[in-house]
Order: structure tokens, then C-alpha cells, then sequence
């Protein structure tokens, strides 16, 4: 099964790209093959971008046509927030996910990894007045973490960008597109592919929860201020995320998205 | 696929290290962590499982951590003593913390080998809305009146709740630590097996049966209470004969369908 996914690019950029951003094009990469091995995707629309270490305005795109687990560390699309694309590998991008992403590398330095997914249960909760709940300690990562953005039609008009940014603030890592899907922010691909995979099985949870009709379990403010301090304590320093050993299993079923 | 035991972290020399009886349960609960990795009831590295090594009451095998459920072998297991401290050399970390509520169990409970631990969609809208486990299937049988419930203090760091986690687990089979997950308390490996999945369908039956009852202003309909009773006798008996030998829940079947696609679990 392995290398069956047809390469429409043959040519790897390892050679023309830094050392950093090397290792940055193989985590993104990584993280699209893992968000379509757990069921994310959305044909091949939906993006995750990755700001290029030490350029603070250029950042990965995923090349618009491919689907997530046709995505390799050569074929992300690098591009800068005014749109322009700074390295021919002959894809081109999505201009609907370049409007979002853009927004967040251009407001948020601190924030290096943006992913938004449309999975059903993502559309589901950002459906919903209440949004997301604190329902589960895993779920309470995202307490008073997570921005609102509401719905203005597809994201093709660059004005757009103004008032996500202002919706994101500057302290939220998480943010709710309403009537549309979900985006997780982290310092890291593989902190924000924890934070998306957390996230999409809390939504799961909640959305089960709330159908049942039984009175909610919901825990006091205060503790779950407590366990969202808690998750970002342990943020910054978690290393026994599984990351490394999820990129042997992704190797064993198909290792070109190292090309 | 064919996966070779080169392609997963092992550790050399184990299985001459120690014990048939070690090996062989070192072999039978990677094969667990396995069959929940097939069953989609991870949560990438975290969680776990783990088990008593009959013979030497006080030493545990554990997950080496941050390896996911699907890279876990007899040879990594990491051989720890009460408090998640290493009895054997491996290069493999382990969570003392995550041991900690397995650990009370295991204290409290020498009739428990196994203790497995999970954090599905499922299992914690369960654990996140005031319900109990209802006799509406044959399948709820496997924990009705058998499962407790403990009510969430906030991330388990606390020592002095293995105390409360051990009262409100009691002489039960299941666990719902309510905010968080579930946790089930098998005899053998084979029966923590049989519990883990069938409290994670029971959970989501459950919540089904109700979301589609109100939905249309029922309530669901449990089975006369003698119907539910006896049920749950005839399991009460399954795992009685599990815990005595005499039954090990058809556990080759289900080692086979691993075998079928990666026995690299045995290395």
C-alpha cells in the first residue's frame, strides 16, 4: 500500500529551502497525512499553514487540488500575506484558506500553526449558541482559549482578515468559525495537532452529550480556569504527545509525504 | 500489510530477563493495547493500561509513554512497582502520574490483574451528563449495578484521591470518572477486554437510545427489573469463570485478528 499516492511533482525543494524549513515542510506535512488518517478531511478543501521560521510574513500552504493524504513536505505551496508565491513547485493555493491564514500570520507572531478543519462534528458545534462547552477536562484546554468568528460567506473578500483578527484577539489559540468549522492555533505542529485532535474528540463528546437530553455535568468557572492553566502549563513543555511514534505508524502505511 | 518487529521500538534481551508467566502476560496486554488501538478508543499517547504480573503481586507492566497504542509491544512494556517507579532497566519513560489512579485500584483490589483506562467521544459525554448505566440491552448486563461512580476533582494529582476513586469504585467491574472517561477492572487481560469494549458500546448505545427517545418525548424502556437482574447474573457468572480459569472469553479469536495483519505486538 505504500507509495500509491500518485506525486504529481516528482522534484523535491529540500535542496532550495533552508534546513528549518525542511523540518517545518515535514511536520506540516505530517500533520495533513494525520488529520486524513483520523477522518478530517474535507475533499481537498480545508487548510493548515505554518509560518517559515525567521520570516515572519511567509508561511506553508497546503497546494489547492491534492487531497490531505496526497500533501508531501515538497509540494507545500510558500507564500507571503500579500499572496505572492515565493518558490514555483507548480501548485497554487486556495484563496478562500489564503484569506484565514493569512489573517492569523499576519496578526499573531506568536502563533506559528494555524489548522481548520470542517469535519461534522465542528460544523455542528459552531451551530450552536452555546459554542463549545467545558464538559470534560479535555475539553477544558479550550476555556476562555476560544474565539468567535461570525459567518460572512465564503472568506473570498481580503477585508475579511480585519475582523478575524479582531475576533482572535491576542490571547485565544482556538477559535469557533461559526456556522462554518473550527481553527486551532499552537507555537508547534505537533502542539497544534494535539490541540485539533483533542478538540475534535471533545466536540464529538459534547454534541453526544447535549443530544442525549440528560442534564449536563458542568463543572464550576473556577475549576476549569484551574485545568485550562494546566493544559497551558503543560503546553509549552509536553514532549510524550506521541508525535514521533505517529510519524513511524504514518512511514509504515506510506512515507511519501517526507518527499 | 506485513509489519516487521524492526519497524516498532523493542527492547533486546526481555523475554530472556524474565518469566514465562511475565512474558506471556507481557505479551496478552500489548495485544490489549492493540485491540482498543483497533477499536478507536485512543487518545493518541495518552491513557492506560495496565496489568499485575501474577506471581510478583507488586510489579505492574505499563505503557512506555509517548509510544501510541499501535507501537506498543511485550518488550516495551515498562515493568513498574506501586508508585510507577521502574523494577527493570528500559529506555522507555513512563507517567507515574497516569499510574496513579490505575495504581489505587491495584492496591485496593487484588482480585484485578488488569486496569484499562479510556478517554473516547463516547465515554465521556457519558461521564458529562447526569445519567447511570440503564438495563436496556442485553449488552448493559455486562454493568448493570456493576459500575460506580466518581465524581471529577479536576486533573488527578491529588494522592489522596486514589482513596476516593478506590470507595466509589467498590467491588464494581466499571468505573465512570464523571467529567473524564472510564475505567474498567478485568481479573484477567481477556476480561478487561470484554469490559472496555463493551462498556464503550454501552455508553454510546445508551446515549443514542436517549437522544432518539426524547426526541420524540419518550423515555427509553428498560427491561423488567427480574429480566435485568438475571442478566446480569449471567455475566456476573462469565467473569466469575474468568477470574477462576475456567473462561477466557474466546481471547485467540481475537489475538488471530491481530496476528492476521501485525503480530508485531509478540516481539
Amino acid at each position: 500500500m505504500s507509495a500509491t499516492t500518485a506525486l504529481r511533482n516528482a522534484v523535491s525543494v529540500k535542496d532550495q529551502v533552508s534546513e528549518e524549513e525542511w523540518a517545518l515542510r515535514l511536520d506540516l506535512a505530517a500533520l495533513y497525512r494525520l488529520a486524513a488518517k483520523h477522518g478530517m478531511t474535507d475533499l481537498t478543501y480545508t487548510h493548515f499553514s505554518a509560518r517559515i521560521p525567521g520570516d515572519e510574513d511567509v508561511f506553508l500552504l497546503n497546494p489547492y487540488g491534492l487531497r490531505f493524504d496526497q500533501v508531501t513536505a515538497s509540494s507545500l505551496v510558500k507564500i507571503d500575506v500579500d499572496g505572492n508565491i515565493l518558490l514555483d513547485n507548480g501548485y497554487g493555493v486556495n484563496a478562500a484558506g489564503f484569506t484565514i491564514h493569512s489573517a492569523v500570520h499576519m496578526a499573531r507572531h506568536d502563533l506559528k500553526v494555524a489548522a481548520h478543519t470542517h469535519t461534522p462534528a465542528g460544523m455542528a458545534i459552531s451551530a450552536l449558541k452555546d459554542g463549545l462547552m467545558p464538559l470534560t477536562q479535555k475539553s477544558m484546554r479550550y476555556y476562555g482559549r476560544t474565539a468567535y468568528h461570525g459567518f460572512e460567506g465564503p472568506a473570498l473578500d481580503l477585508d475579511e482578515r480585519e475582523r478575524i483578527i479582531a475576533d482572535f484577539g491576542t490571547d485565544k489559540h482556538t477559535m469557533i468559525l461559526q456556522n462554518h468549522g473550527i481553527m486551532v492555533c499552537a507555537s508547534s505542529v505537533r502542539l497544534a495537532w494535539t490541540r485539533l485532535y483533542t478538540l475534535e474528540k471533545t466536540m464529538q463528546a459534547q454534541l453526544l452529550a447535549m443530544a442525549s437530553g440528560a442534564k449536563l455535568r458542568v463543572p464550576p468557572k473556577e475549576a476549569c480556569e484551574k485545568v485550562a492553566a494546566q493544559w497551558d502549563k503543560g503546553d509549552d513543555t509536553y514532549r510524550q504527545d506521541g508525535w514521533e511514534s505517529q510519524l513511524r505508524l504514518l512511514d509504515r502505511a506510506d512515507p511519501t509525504w517526507k518527499h | 500489510m506485513s509489519v516487521t518487529a524492526m519497524s516498532v521500538p523493542t527492547q533486546a534481551g526481555v523475554r530472556e530477563q524474565v518469566s514465562d508467566i511475565e512474558w506471556q502476560t507481557r505479551v496478552d496486554l500489548a495485544a490489549l493495547y492493540r485491540l482498543v488501538a483497533l477499536e478507536g478508543m485512543t487518545d493518541l499517547a495518552a491513557t492506560h493500561i495496565s496489568a499485575r504480573i501474577l506471581g510478583a503481586e507488586d510489579h505492574f507492566l505499563i505503557n512506555p509513554y509517548g509510544l501510541m497504542y499501535e507501537e506498543v509491544t511485550a518488550s516495551n512494556l515498562v515493568k513498574v512497582d506501586m508508585n510507577g517507579e521502574k523494577v527493570m532497566e528500559s529506555p522507555f519513560p513512563v507517567n507515574p502520574a497516569g499510574f496513579t489512579i490505575h495504581s489505587a485500584v491495584h492496591m485496593a483490589r487484588p482480585d484485578v490483574q488488569c486496569v484499562a483506562h479510556t478517554h473516547t467521544a463516547a465515554g465521556m459525554a457519558f461521564a458529562s451528563v447526569e445519567t447511570e448505566v440503564l438495563p436496556i440491552s442485553q449488552t448493559a448486563g455486562y454493568f448493570y449495578k456493576n459500575v460506580g461512580y466518581h465524581a471529577w476533582e479536576g486533573i488527578s494529582t491529588n494522592l489522596d484521591e486514589r482513596e476516593r476513586i478506590v470507595r466509589d469504585l467498590g467491588m464494581n467491574r466499571g468505573l465512570i470518572l464523571q467529567n473524564h472517561g472510564l475505567l474498567v477492572a478485568g481479573p484477567t487481560i481477556p476480561a478487561a477486554w470484554v469490559m472496555i469494549y463493551q462498556l464503550e458500546r454501552i455508553c454510546r448505545t445508551q446515549l443514542e437510545a436517549m437522544a432518539a427517545a426524547r426526541a420524540v418525548g419518550q423515555d427509553v424502556v428498560l427491561m423488567p427489573q427480574a429480566v435485568a437482574d438475571k442478566t446480569a447474573a449471567n455475566f456476573n457468572q462469565s467473569f466469575k469463570n474468568a477470574a477462576e480459569g475456567r473462561s477466557n472469553f474466546d481471547w485467540d479469536a481475537y489475538l488471530a485478528k491481530l496476528d492476521s495483519t501485525d503480530d508485531s505486538y509478540r516481539h
